[in-house]
């Protein structure tokens, strides 16, 4: 059966739709601003436990022998386990490429410091926590392999793979190497990424409780996917897909920092060995910095440009080295993959090579953050646009503009395989050059420069890939193609909706989407809608948020449902009015029949109907006013053998233009000022777009200037607070002047693109940008992120660094 | 482990009587001891602001205060922020401007902008980005918390 879902917002069921498309007040946020939102660590069971993990204080050490008799004996302490329980009960973790993951606890040997390596359940976490200062491990070091650009000859840190190169692969797209040899120019540079992560402000967490006798697993938490979880546990736990029961707890931001098992399996095996009791392990800050889910993107780049004399790219080839740390189990390879969905850009740059080598290290092992994997490569390829541009001698903004792709070439598919489905980079250009007054910033520029400040603008446009496909990763294993996301939208006897949907909330302001997109179906109010979180064994097949996919995704989810209950409505308001099904229609809250105006029966009187008056309903007729409805993503393809598919389907654009000042005495960067001409289709909820754009600005200021991970040549964490791992505040954080284009997709649920990320996929580039700007005139160039003061400072005053 | 002490203390206008191990932190008794969890705990460390309450009207990080301390003394938390359901301006100015996403900083943002506006109604831009300075938000960016200060300030004004 298929299901209309409109792609325009005027073609819903509603002649004058008030909410959808409105900057409305958010149905999540009286809750949140009272303190009564019940994040996982306000939920107790009865009988619960708490639990606390000991961690590995070394690098690479073997473990000779662990004693937890004194703890065992005592007051309060219920259960402990150690890597013989994780060995004994559970499978390694699931990991891209297969393979390179660990049980839950260290057995013989620890690979990174905060590795776990015992945990303790006890009747209350201060209980828990002493009796991790009576557990004895010893260990024997090994040398830590520390070094990520020496890590592929270093002794394996897995005896069962021959090196610590975990996927190495060259994927060419088109005639590369002609398009090098043919070049008028060709430009090489190399670039820095270091390590840097989500940190949503609220930490991992969950409770866990394994029923021995049915052999059910139940675990609540903050968790970003409830499929995920659920998958990636009952594979570790050896438990059936249907007795492992998730409930995601609404959470404290997320950012792709919650997916890890790990706290899932541990608390299992704990409650298991106490029982059956629940089992709660609230992670804290210097556990999540150390050992969390929290690291990303350890990169090195090289990468090439072919260019004409005019400025045309006829090439691009990177070359990336990634540090995944000590195992490849969250999502590994996964995230220097998803480049590929916008490789090249806004560009329409015809051929590209991009070679992988990824390679696995005594640190913590890297998870995803925020934008997956562009944020670095947007970075390093607007640096060599802006090269470019020095190089060939012509302006920043009109080399971009010579290489964009033209706004009649939409659907265009780029050489790495995906497609866009609309844009118009030009005049977004166009509109942030009017908006930011480009040529007073030049002359403001250069004006400071005779009184020796340092200016630098920075202006660049990215893709951001929304509405992730699996795909996307066939390249490191992935055999999927669609995502599903599903919802049951429902009326009840007395005329209210109810939806329910398999994910919680998060921060993005989901369901108030959908209170948004149902009120205007049904023309009703919001505050007429009900949305009711399922956990995954009730909901409807579902994955959440995650790869800028959840605001499109769930919109074609509860219209899909939408429509279908449209079709039983209108059978029975067929009888009620006693005419055929084809003359009626749903328009403005009533079943009716066009043009006769007392032909007329809301919405809920016909679903009363169903649910009350068996006599007056069609015969056979299914009585239940609910439908549901399963959405994903149309005319995906399979990937070739180059990794090329029609993945993600939406491409969005994210222009900004940002002014900064170097402080050559201290390296400090200041942000002046930071334009945004922001193009993401139809935005549903424009005040939320406005939000996600902003803390993605955030974010990638931290990432900039301030977020780093720091290891020692021991690899030893060296920032493993808030004190040394820096978050930027309102201080560092730019106020911006934001714009919307809009560009609807022809594809999506109300033209509507996915648009989480757009921000974090540009303003690092855009900020690095600008201080390379700055600097041109002293001789230098920032070649890593951050670039924080210290780097700078080394930069301009050292010059025998750098 | 030292003795548990008896302590008396007001929080949102409620006396509890309570006894308590010395170590135990203001932000874990007032979480699960007195079953007000909307402080939330971000970092436990002193730095996120997340965990942010008044004591006696000042503003204090709860995670690195021991209840013990605060024996004799005034506590409001978010629960007491809202009367009978109704939002304070401060937080209605957060639902207008959408000044959270995750919400999971807003309690601590609430409370220490409480204790800038009962000091000084008229904040100037400087005094509110030092109040605010101390307080993390991964999600928004601050530009909407921003504004709903400045929102909150104009929801006061017009109320006295
Ligand atoms: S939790 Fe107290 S300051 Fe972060
Ligand atoms: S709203 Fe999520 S941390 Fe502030």
């Amino acid at each position: 059966m298929t299901s209309r879902i409109p792609n325009k917002i005027a073609d819903l069921p509603n002649s004058s739709p008030r909410f959808i498309g409105q900057e409305v007040e958010r149905v999540e946020d009286r809750q949140l601003v009272s303190g009564k939102t019940e994040f996982i660590d306000n939920v107790s069971l009865p009988g619960m436990l708490h639990c606390a993990i000991l961690r590995s204080p070394n690098a690479h050490a073997k473990i000779t022998s662990i004693d937890t008799s004194a703890a065992e004996k005592m007051p309060g302490v219920i259960a402990i386990i150690t890597g013989e329980d994780a060995k004994r009960w559970t499978q390694p973790m699931q990991t891209v490429p297969e393979g390179w993951g660990t049980l839950c606890l260290a057995t013989d040997r620890v690979r990174f410091v905060g590795e776990p390596v015992v945990a303790v359940a006890a009747t209350s976490r201060y209980i828990a926590e002493d009796a991790l200062d009576e557990i004895i491990v010893d260990y024997d070091p090994l040398p830590p392999v520390a070094d990520t650009q020496k890590a592929a000859d270093a002794p394996p840190i897995y005896d069962e793979h021959e090196s610590n190169v975990v996927f190495q692969r060259k994927f060419t797209w088109g005639e590369v190497d002609a398009a090098f040899t043919d070049a008028d120019k060709v430009l090489t540079d190399k670039f820095r990424w270091h390590r840097l992560g989500a940190n949503p402000l609220e930490c991992n967490g969950v409770i866990t409780e394994w029923d021995i006798i049915d052999g059910t697993v139940t675990t609540r938490g903050s968790f970003q996917s409830q499929v995920n979880m659920g998958l990636l546990s009952a594979g570790a736990l050896g438990v059936p897909s249907n007795r492992m029961r998730v409930i995601s707890q609404p959470h404290g931001g997320s950012f792709g920092g919650k997916g890890g098992p790990r706290g899932t399996i541990i608390t299992a095996l704990l409650s298991r060995k106490a029982g059956g009791r629940p089992v709660k392990w609230i992670e804290d800050r210097m556990e999540y910095l150390a050992g969390g889910a929290g690291q990303s993107w350890d990169r090195f780049y090289d990468v090439s440009l072919a260019l004409k004399t005019d400025g045309t790219i006829t090439g691009l080839r990177v070359v990336l080295l990634d540090d995944l740390g000590a195992s490849a189990e969250g999502f590994g390879a996964v995230s220097a993959a998803k480049p590929l969905a916008a490789f090249t850009g806004p560009y329409a740059i015809p051929v590209a090579e991009y070679d992988l080598t990824l390679v696995a290290t005594n640190k913590l092992p890297q998870s995803p953050y925020r934008g997956m994997g562009p944020p670095p490569h947007n970075w390093a390829l607007e640096q060599m646009v802006d090269l470019a541009a020095v190089e060939l001698g012509l302006d920043p903004a009109e080399i971009r503009r010579k290489n964009y792709i033209p706004k009649n070439a939409f659907p265009y598919t780029i050489a790495s395989g995906n497609e866009y489905d609309s844009g118009d980079y030009e005049a977004a250009l166009d509109a942030i050059v009017e908006m930011a007054d480009y040529k007073a910033l030049r002359r403001e520029q250069e004006e400071a420069r005779e009184q020796g400040r340092h200016l630098g603008i920075g202006l660049v446009n990215t893709i951001e890939p929304g509405v992730f496909d699996w795909n996307a990763y066939a390249i490191v294993g992935s055999q999927q193609t669609g995502v599903p996301e599903g919802a049951t939208v429902g009326i009840d006897i007395m005329g209210k909706i109810v939806a329910k949907v398999g994910f919680s909330l998060e921060g993005q302001g989901q369901y108030t989407v959908i209170s948004q997109v149902l009120a205007d179906y049904f023309k009703v109010e919001m505050s007429d809608v009900r949305v009711v979180p399922q956990d995954s064994l009730s909901a409807p097949p579902h994955f959440g948020p995650g790869g800028s996919r959840l605001g499109v995704a769930i919109t074609g989810a509860v219209l899909g449902a939408a429509d279908r209950l449209r079709e039983k409505l209108i059978r029975v308001g067929a009888n009620l009015l006693q005419s055929p099904p084809e003359a009626l229609e749903l328009s403005d809250g009533m079943i009716r029949i066009p043009g006769v105006a007392e032909a007329q029966i809301p919405v809920a009187q016909v679903a009363a109907t169903m649910l009350a008056r068996s006599d007056l309903l069609p015969e056979g007729m299914d009585p239940n006013p609910e439908a549901t409805y399963v959405w994903t993503a149309a005319g995906r393809t399979p990937a070739d053998d180059q990794g090329r598919a029609k993945s993600y389907l939406t491409a969005a654009n994210a222009c900004h233009l940002v002014l900064v000042e170097v402080d050559t005495a201290t390296g400090m960067v200041e942000i002046l000022k930071y334009f945004i001409v922001d193009d993401c289709g139809t935005r549903l909820n424009p005040a939320t777009c406005e939000g996600m754009t902003q803390g993605g600005v955030a974010q990638g200021v931290g990432a900039a200037l301030l977020e780093e991970y720091v290891y020692d040549d021991d690899a030893q964490l060296l920032t493993s607070t808030f004190i040394d791992y820096l978050i930027p505040t309102i201080y560092e954080v730019p106020m911006t002047t934001k714009k919307a284009l809009v560009t609807p997709s022809p594809y999506t649920p109300l033209g509507a693109k996915g648009m989480g990320e757009g921000a974090i996929h540009t303003t690092p580039a855009a900020v690095m940008c600008a201080i390379n700007d700055a600097l041109r005139p002293l001789g230098v160039k920032a070649h890593e992120v951050p670039a924080s003061p210290r780097r700078l400072w080394t930069l301009l005053h050292d010059q025998s660094v750098g | 482990m030292p003795t548990p002490r008896q302590i008396s203390v007001t929080v949102n206008g409620t006396v509890y009587e309570s006894t308590v191990e010395p170590r135990l932190t203001l932000a874990d008794f007032l979480r699960h001891e007195l079953a007000l969890p909307g402080t939330h705990v971000g970092c436990e460390h002193g730095v996120c602001g997340a965990c942010t309450v008044l004591w006696n009207g000042r503003a204090v990080r709860s995670c690195i205060m021991l209840a013990v301390q605060t024996d004799g003394t005034e506590i409001t938390t978010v629960e007491g922020l809202s009367k009978d359901g109704e939002l304070n301006a401060i937080q209605q100015a957060f639902v207008e401007e959408h000044g959270l996403q995750c919400g999971f900083c807003t309690p601590g943002f609430l409370m220490t902008i409480t204790e800038m506006l009962d000091r000084n109604p008229d904040p100037s831009d400087e005094e509110i980005y030092d109040y605010l300075g101390g307080q993390i938000c991964r999600c928004t960016g601050y530009q909407s918390i921003l504004a709903a200060v400045r929102n909150a300030i104009e929801k006061k004004k017009a109320a006295s």
